[in-house]
């Protein structure tokens, strides 16, 4: 009786080892993912808003020391900044001047299609945006906001769902640079929202607060889109390149609308 | 029993559009607990029906198959190792575990 039970369970799983196999070898799966997405999008954005507005009351309160040091700090920052945007709004002028004067066509602008975020799967450095095969949307786009900070590139495509790649995955790879720097790099994913840029030589000179900015040198990504800023450097004398913690801009919590670049 | 396995079904959807949407928000450093999970082991470990934790193992498993993104992309991947686990369970705590607990919740 218990030998005839066995046999049962093992031919279940062979049947079930068989169907699944079938279901990814006839691209099916795809079908039943979207078919579930599509109706649980609404409760998952409800989900989604409640446990936003929650997670930001509840973080306001936990965090009120912190929050007026970073007001301190961001207030500071702003002062900074503003005064940059002065010195950059001249050079933007001269620039202009400039690309007349050379007679240069202007770099073309991105085609964008707005998406908006469904679900996140921190574990695997994901998320679920609510546009797909049927607006256009290919393997490889690149993501990014309105900032342009970039998020990552599409991966799986669905008929009206797609999931993101983060730049923080540990699939991720890609070419970058030191802004303002001739300072090159490999950005890889760690996983867990962090990232870091390697192959950077050894002589090259990197800071903390340095800008990582993507380079177009793989065709992975457009040129000049913000990475994150290097939060550290580690050098080692053993080996022939040094490596930098990166701090990403992108914040998965204050996370509603995204961009995909369809054309570069 | 055809009545746990539904209940089985909206509770295991319940808890993955909690963990997808809703907990993602409250990650403790870097982590979400993956729910689904958690009740196929309890359920498997403390249901008295072998059935019941197989059952349970393979809905909860297609549940997350189905909205847990890029997992070494295979469909069937949570499945087939939660009911390899619910089934594995079973034969341990039938063959060598003795303890009340086990016998009757």
């Amino acid at each position: 009786m218990r030998m005839f039970r066995n046999l049962k369970i093992i031919v279940f799983l062979v049947l079930l080892i068989g169907v699944f196999v079938a279901l990814n070898l006839t691209g099916f799966a795809k079908n039943i993912k979207n078919f579930f997405y599509s109706f649980s999008a609404p409760v998952q954005k409800t989900f989604w808003q409640v446990g936003k507005n929650t997670s930001d009351f509840l973080g306001g309160i936990l965090e009120i020391n912190t929050i007026k040091k970073e007001l301190d700090f961001l207030r500071a920052e702003n002062q900074e900044l503003l005064s940059e945007i002065v010195v950059l709004k001249e050079l933007k002028k001269e620039n202009e001047t400039l690309r007349e004067g050379l007679n240069m066509e202007l770099q073309k602008d991105f085609k964008l299609e707005i998406v908006q975020v469904i679900s996140k799967d921190i574990s695997q450095d994901s998320i679920l945006i609510n546009k797909g095969q049927k607006e256009g949307i290919v393997k490889g786009m690149p993501v990014i906001t309105s900032q342009k900070v970039l998020w990552g590139r599409i991966g799986e495509v669905y008929n009206d769902f797609s999931e993101v790649i983060l730049i923080s995955n540990k699939q991720s790879s890609f070419d970058a640079k030191i802004s303002d720097k001739e300072v090159f790099g490999v950005v890889r994913g760690k996983g867990n929202q962090e990232l870091y840029l390697d192959l950077i030589p050894k002589e090259k000179e990197v800071a903390k607060e340095d800008l990582v900015i993507a380079t177009a040198l793989g065709g992975i990504f457009p040129q000049g889109l913000l990475v994150g800023k290097v939060k550290d450097v580690r050098r080692t004398d053993i080996e022939p390149f040094q490596t930098a913690e990166i701090e990403p801009q992108f914040d998965l919590k204050n996370l509603n609308y995204l961009f995909i670049i369809t054309d570069f | 029993m055809v009545r746990k396995i539904i209940f089985c079904f909206v509770f295991f959807y319940v808890l993955l559009m909690i963990q997808t949407s809703f907990l993602v928000c409250f990650k403790i450093w870097g982590m979400v607990p993956n729910l689904v999970l958690i009740a196929v082991v309890l359920i498997s470990l403390l249901s008295q029906n072998q059935l019941l934790g197989m059952g349970s193992a393979l809905i909860g498993g297609f549940y997350l198959d189905v909205f847990s993104l890029s997992t070494i992309g295979f469909f069937g991947f949570y499945t087939l190792i939660l009911l390899l686990f619910s089934i594995i369970a079973r034969i341990i705590l039938q063959k060598y575990v003795r303890i009340p607990l086990f016998k009757r919740i």
